[in-house]
């Protein structure tokens, strides 16, 4: 039976299994055939850009960023709610948004775009251009015979198997993994990536009729209207799992802008205390029900610096699932302040989510800044820099004398002395 | 400082307070655009239409329209002049433009506008107010809208003041010292970095700026001159320096892997289906003159 077991094992697959049921003739045990298709059977599923957590199984998709990926353990849940608190100025997290949106794009999910300010198509046409892979370059006609090539040989002595790397910035491993990818802020994404996404708009003004009389504001219209446009979608395209004919399955990304702010028809920011402070609450609940029972993902940006109220920050925080926040430093005294002159902000991730799970995946590194590069976003832990100035780090000899003089006769007769010893 | 104040387009808030009024401003403002051939709408609530028209030119009066709400807001002795909706029912119609061309609207002030309508519904048709029409058409064109707004920031609490601070694109902030005004202005375009610069400047009675010692504060992080920097590169116990004969004798040593050209080709280039290649290349002085296997006979 041991040798049985290892040859199991080795081979992983049903065949051996009930070959090994069959000779024994004892054991009931079968393992489920593979299914034929018709039902997906309780396999983990496989859709692109997706994968299941190291820790728990779960399924994950990339929020557009790698290195925020690690740090929230793996990557954003299917059935999540990214919460983004918005920097001071609104500079930075339309990026995020962005990201996310152009990593849905490049995996072929299916993108949902809210916004009250901003036209979804105009958000669509500013995502950011994906870096290309060191394979695609390869496919796209390098001759590998040619005769010239070598003259590229006497470029490097001494590393000349690395010609053949691309030359890119530091971006990252070069053999990127199909999970997370990286972006180019300062190009546009190609037309043709667009043209073969899907994306539904959501648009405030347009849906909203703007005739409206002064004396009755209706302040949950957005709200309803946006959760009825949500549930629409995800009904009619099947990502909860009501259209049996559907045979590919698919992530359906949502993207909300700038929740919250007055353009939604909230006053949330405008008063402190505001009887209409439950609808973003009961919004935010109703969202986070329907995306657990379908496979989608929420971002959400919201401006709770304007927040007035901070029981209602509190209340946001706590319905939604991971939230980061964005502190930059435009403006405020910290952008002269030499320990931060490497960076334009601090981030901050305020919470991670427990599903289906006793412990999270906090990172241990809770001082993170991020820097927006000329192309890229990075997110980096917060380091002194070196200090190089003359007085560093070695206090005069007059310090060490009255220091010494406070120890008191127990300490001993050498600090008292002329000569100090340096440890 | 006009230019750029009126180049972004969007909304311009300026604030101002007790001290530093900022009427001025906007009157300058008003009359830049004008006489830069567009077209101003105005809507008065504030102060009478004959005291903001004070100190224009002819020219400028002719291209300025109107909208006087002073005279009667709540719209009580019913001539019929009066605008039907009120000041909100005007802004709403300044939203459908017909012609493209840029636009300036002056909000006098919007302090005014935030203490008689809900917060919310100023913001949003602030918005629509702002968003450039694209018409359809010859060139598709952009059509560039300026809404000036003359808050007054005292008067306003940190929600709703931060609520159209967050719309503006252009904030500026009237202050000053010992009788000098300055303004400092906020840029933010939508999709770049904000940059801070301060001006002192003062208004002429004909409205047209008078900019003093230009001192365009940016805010940049800068280092402290006081510290000195050590260069970690002196005092070193090795030599980072190369001199002109030590290079050339670096250039020529051979190194240890150095392959021949073949052996890179192959390495580089891994031919499919080929089997694997033995490239022996003797060393120079490994010549051994007793060579053991002689006598192995094979």
């Amino acid at each position: 039976m041991a040798a049985a077991a290892t040859c199991g094992t080795g081979f992983g697959s049903s065949g051996s299994v009930a070959a090994v049921a069959g000779r024994s003739g004892i054991t009931s045990f079968q393992r489920r055939g593979k299914a034929g298709g018709t039902d997906g059977g309780p396999r983990l599923l496989s859709i692109a850009g997706t994968r299941p957590s190291l820790r728990n199984g779960q399924l994950l998709v990339s929020t557009g960023l790698p290195a925020l990926d690690q740090l929230l353990g793996g990557g954003l849940a299917v059935g999540t709610v990214l919460l983004i608190e918005e920097d001071k100025f609104n500079i930075y997290s339309p990026l995020l948004f962005k990201y996310f949106l152009a990593e849905g794009v490049v995996n072929g999910h299916t993108l949902l775009i809210a916004s009250a300010k901003e036209n979804p198509a105009n958000i669509l046409q500013e995502l950011p251009a994906p870096l290309l892979d060191y394979n695609c370059k390869k496919e796209l006609g390098e001759d590998v015979h040619n005769p010239r090539t070598p003259e590229s040989d006497d470029n490097m002595k001494i590393a000349w198997r690395y010609q053949l790397l691309p030359k890119m910035e530091q971006v990252g491993p070069v053999s990127s993994s199909r999970f997370g990818h990286y972006y180019d802020t300062s190009k546009k994404i190609p037309q043709k990536l667009l043209d073969i996404s899907k994306c539904h708009e959501f648009f405030l003004p347009e849906k909203v009729s703007s005739t409206l009389a002064v004396e009755s504001c209706p302040l949950s219209h957005g709200y309803t209207k946006l959760l009825q446009f949500v549930q629409n979608i995800i009904y009619t395209e099947g990502f909860d799992g009501s259209n049996p004919q559907k045979k590919q399955k698919n992530i359906l990304r949502i993207g909300i802008q700038n929740l919250g702010s007055p353009l939604w028809g909230d006053d949330i920011c405008c008063t402190e205390d505001c009887d209409s402070s439950h609808r973003l609450t009961r919004f935010l609940y109703i969202l986070r029900g329907l995306l657990r029972t379908s496979l989608s993902a929420c971002i959400i940006t919201m401006p709770t610096h304007l927040i007035q109220n901070k029981a209602i920050t509190t209340r946001v925080r706590n319905l939604s699932d991971i939230v980061v926040g964005l502190e930059s430093f435009i403006g405020s005294e910290r952008e002269t302040n030499p320990l931060f002159k490497d960076f334009h902000g601090l981030i901050h991730i305020r919470q991670i989510p427990r599903l289906n799970n006793l412990t999270c995946d906090e990172s241990d590194v809770k001082d993170l800044a991020f820097k927006l590069k000329r192309k890229l976003f990075t997110i980096e832990r917060l380091h002194l820099p070196p200090d190089l100035s003359d007085t560093v780090s070695r206090s005069s000899k007059q310090d060490l004398a009255e220091s010494a003089k406070l120890l008191g006769p127990g300490c001993g007769m050498m600090a008292g002395g002329e000569k100090h010893l340096d440890f | 400082m006009l230019e750029s104040l009126l180049a972004l387009g969007g909304l311009v808030l300026l604030r101002d307070s007790v001290e530093w009024e900022g009427r001025g401003l906007l009157k300058a403002l008003i009359k830049k655009s004008a006489l830069c051939g567009e077209q101003v709408h105005v809507l008065g609530c504030e102060v009478s239409e004959e005291e903001f028209r004070e100190g224009f030119g002819a020219d400028v009066n002719n291209r300025l329209v109107y909208h006087d709400i002073f005279r009667d807001p709540l719209n009580w002795s019913k001539t019929g002049k009066a605008f039907p909706g009120g000041p909100l029912g005007i802004l709403r119609a300044m939203c459908r433009r017909t012609g493209p061309g840029p636009v300036t609207v002056a909000l006098d002030s919007l302090s005014w506008l935030l203490l008689r309508l809900p917060c919310i519904t100023l913001c949003q048709t602030l918005h629509a107010l702002s968003q450039p029409n694209i018409y359809p058409g010859d060139n598709s064109q952009v059509e560039q809208v300026r809404v000036l707004g003359l808050l007054h920031e005292e008067l306003h609490g940190p929600g709703p003041m931060g609520a159209l601070r967050s719309l503006a694109h252009t904030e500026v902030t009237l202050s000053g010292k010992m009788g000098q005004a300055s303004a400092s202005i906020l840029y933010r375009r939508p999709q770049q970095h904000a940059t801070l610069q301060t001006w002192w400047f003062s208004i002429l009675p004909d409205f047209s700026l008078d900019l003093h010692k230009e001192s365009p504060l940016q805010s940049q992080p800068h280092l402290d001159p006081q510290t000195t920097q050590v260069d970690p590169t002196a005092h070193l116990t090795f030599n980072l320096h190369l001199s002109k004969k030590e290079r050339e004798a670096r250039d020529s040593l051979t190194l240890p892997f150095q392959f021949s050209s073949e052996k890179q080709q192959a390495l580089l280039y891994p031919v499919p289906g080929q089997k694997s290649h033995i490239f022996y290349e003797p060393d120079a002085y490994d010549v051994d003159q007793e060579d053991p296997d002689d006598d192995l006979d094979i």
